[in-house]
């Protein structure tokens, strides 16, 4: 991607002066909302309606031809006709950048189609960038730019969030980023790509890949037109920030009637599954899993191993982890960590001489934060442990709110990944957005706990095969 | 190898897919083990010379896809029944070319390897377990083309049949040998390009310390 490309796209993601176009007085239109989320942006915002003289005290321009030069972007809000129209204009008055939210295009039919051919036209035909249409909008936290128009939890959207979501769907993105916000989730940009006449999934994997902002990208993507170029630019990516990506949606194989036996077995899935593979891509199947991968890869640091040891003061979810730990054929394999004759003693010491130490190490619902700590310790210590996921129950009278911190204070202190597996309840979701703002990755099940492990050992294996495939070449 | 294919292409001429003998002899340039045997034309004479006991006859025609449906294979010939077999084949089968190969005997269970046009991503190569019970034991992994040596080790590793090869009662399988046939099709799907369609590998088995490709069957994008 060409520098001038990275420029314009951050004039699309970092805009000084936003055009909104359709932008309304009330508050359930689309115009309505957009132009209000933007209000708190603290950019210029120049809104154009004919019928509209001022919205919350704004002046409002009755044409596109009026607007001052120099804007960066024009958000248009207004239906899809007229907003083939609305960009024409807007191209008039050199407008670089376009998000579009109607739907009513390729989607719906010949007409619609028509209407998108238009569009790509012009975006051919001028040094434009048009986001969408049927554009969920973008998201950008740190920048304070907002142009989603659906309720989304933007406030437990951490500010100094490094995950990079791109989304084609907008109601699997909401549905992400809503789940996401829930439990804390450290959100970088988010962008809706919607239909993708112009700019697509490769033109962000670009820009994310080289923004020093983002440390994970993750992608839900319906279809691949560029597949094998996404791909490529992709491998590149993944030798420095991990790329998840949540595939839907299952096309068939070649046009040519499927005569062999590779054939029906294909399915394109499964070639999707392994070119992914090859080209150092995690793949997720749902969102849960997609804010899960992303979570836990931009959070935490590589696994050294894939050996784990399980902490806990609740003796039945230690059995359950394990159980998950040893479970065969699923993503990255995991093995329960031996402990050392050390580690044993120095957790027998803090604890209680009965303590069972032979991994899970189950300090009993008669522990205390203190004895937690110590035992955390010495699992850090141990090189015979690559990751260690705790189970912070809080049931136990000795264990109090005061674990995050402890825990907190430790991962800052390891490179060594911890994550926590936290209790179900009412309160659950609290709890884990606690330990995020802690800096701590905690999942509300030890299936997800054991989950986002797998992620990380397969990151550190597609980083090592990387990496030994560009040394012997 | 890419000159050898594209004699092999000229040969061939652009306007029919290959017979098993052809399919053959291009899988042999690109490394890829094939059982010694002889392409006889309809009416000629059978001439066993350099070819062993037991041996395979096969119809062999482009124009047939699946053989054993049509009982176009006959296993197990001896030299005392080679010539009334390859005579009844040259009666059910007039107007097509016989094949005759050594039988190979081999060690351990039948693979599959395949490749498979994807619209978005290209070729892509397959392992699988079973030949022809591969449709049923679905136990398969895939690779887009071309893929490196090591790369087809992955896919190996990745099939739930893959312990096979860590000595499974007392079979010495070579893994990192069949990696290589398969990174070989692999460059061959790659060489050929949008020309091929399809294509079947299957089966082939560990004979005499090497993979075999039994069978090979390749269409034409068309």
């Amino acid at each position: 991607m060409t520098t001038d490309k990275i420029a314009s796209l951050k004039r699309l993601l970092d805009p000084k002066k936003i055009a909104i176009i359709g932008a309304s007085n009330a508050k359930e239109k689309v115009g309505g909302i957009v132009f209000r989320r933007l209000l708190a942006s603290r950019r210029r915002l120049f809104a154009v309606n004919p019928n509209e003289i001022a919205i919350e005290g704004h002046k409002v321009y009755s044409n596109i031809a009026l607007l001052p030069d120099k804007i960066d972007l024009a958000v248009i809000t207004i239906g899809a006709a007229a907003a083939v129209k609305a960009v024409k204009a807007c191209i008039q008055k050199k407008i670089p950048n376009y998000i579009l939210v109607a739907g009513g295009f390729g989607e719906v039919g010949s007409q619609g189609r028509e209407l998108e051919e238009k569009l790509k036209t012009l975006a051919q035909q001028h040094k434009i960038n048009i986001l969408g249409p049927n554009s969920l909008g973008i998201f950008l936290p740190n920048e304070n730019i907002d142009t989603i128009f659906v309720e989304h939890g933007d406030q437990a959207l951490d500010r100094k969030g490094k995950v990079a979501c791109i989304v084609q769907s907008g109601s699997v993105g909401v549905e992400a980023l809503g789940y996401a916000a829930n439990t804390g989730y450290g959100m970088r940009a988010f962008v809706g790509l919607g239909n993708k006449c112009d700019l697509d999934e490769i033109d962000f994997l670009h820009y994310f890949a080289q923004d020093e902002k983002t440390n994970c990208l993750g992608f839900y993507l319906e279809n691949i037109e560029k597949g094998r170029q996404f791909l490529e630019i992709a491998k590149q990516t993944t030798k420095e920030k991990p790329v998840v990506v949540l595939k839907a949606g299952r096309t068939h194989t070649a046009a040519s009637a499927v005569t062999s036996h590779t054939g029906k077995l294909a399915g394109s899935d499964k070639v999707i599954s392994g070119a992914l593979k090859q080209f150092g891509i995690q793949r997720v199947y749902d969102d849960e899993a997609f804010c899960d991968a992303t979570k836990v890869l931009s959070m935490l640091g590589d696994a050294p191993g894939d050996r784990v040891a399980v902490l806990t003061a609740a003796g039945g979810y230690g059995v359950m982890c394990t159980d998950f730990v040893e479970k065969k054929k699923t993503r990255a394999g995991l093995r329960m960590a031996k402990l050392s004759r050390q580690a044993k003693t120095i957790i027998k010491e803090a604890t209680f001489p009965f303590t069972a130490c032979d991994n899970p190490v189950d300090i009993t619902a008669s522990a205390t934060d203190d004895m937690f700590s110590q035992s955390l310790d010495a699992l850090i210590q141990d090189d015979g442990v690559d990751i260690i996921i705790c189970i912070a129950f809080f049931a136990p009278p000795g264990i109090t709110e005061n674990l995050i911190d402890i825990i907190a204070k430790k991962i800052q202190k390891t490179p060594k990944p911890i994550i926590v597996f936290t209790k179900y309840g009412p309160f659950t979701d609290t709890c884990i957005k606690d330990f995020f703002y802690a800096g701590v990755v905690a999942y509300p099940s030890i299936r997800r706990a054991v989950r986002a492990a797998r992620f990380l050992v397969e990151r550190k294996q597609i980083k090592h095969r990387l990496l030994r495939e560009e040394a012997q070449s | 190898m890419k000159s050898d294919l594209q004699q092999w292409l000229t040969a061939i001429g652009g306007n029919r897919n290959p017979d098993e003998f052809e399919a053959k002899q291009l899988s042999k340039f690109y490394g890829i083990n094939i059982p010694r045997g002889r392409r006889f034309a309809p009416g000629d004479v059978l001439n066993l010379d350099g070819l062993q006991f037991p041996c395979a006859i096969k119809v062999c025609s482009s124009k047939i896809v699946h053989k054993t449906e049509v009982k176009g294979v006959m296993l197990n010939n001896d030299r005392q029944s080679v010539k009334d077999n390859f005579k009844i084949m040259q009666q059910r089968f007039p107007d097509e070319s016989l094949l005759v190969e050594n039988q190979q005997i081999f060690d351990g269970p039948e693979f599959i390897i395949g490749i498979v046009k994807d619209p978005a991503f290209g070729h892509a190569v397959m392992i699988g377990a079973g030949g022809v019970l591969a449709e049923i034991l679905n136990d398969t992994a895939f690779r887009l083309v071309p893929c490196s040596d090591s790369e087809a080790l992955d896919m190996i590793e990745e099939l739930n049949i893959s312990p096979v090869f860590d000595n499974f009662r007392g079979f010495t399988l070579d893994k990192q040998q069949l990696a290589q046939t398969i990174s070989r099709v692999s460059r061959l799907a790659h060489d050929m390009g949008d020309a091929l369609g399809q294509l079947d590998i299957n089966p082939i088995v560990f004979s005499g310390r090497q993979w075999v490709a039994l069978d090979i069957k390749i269409l034409f994008e068309g």
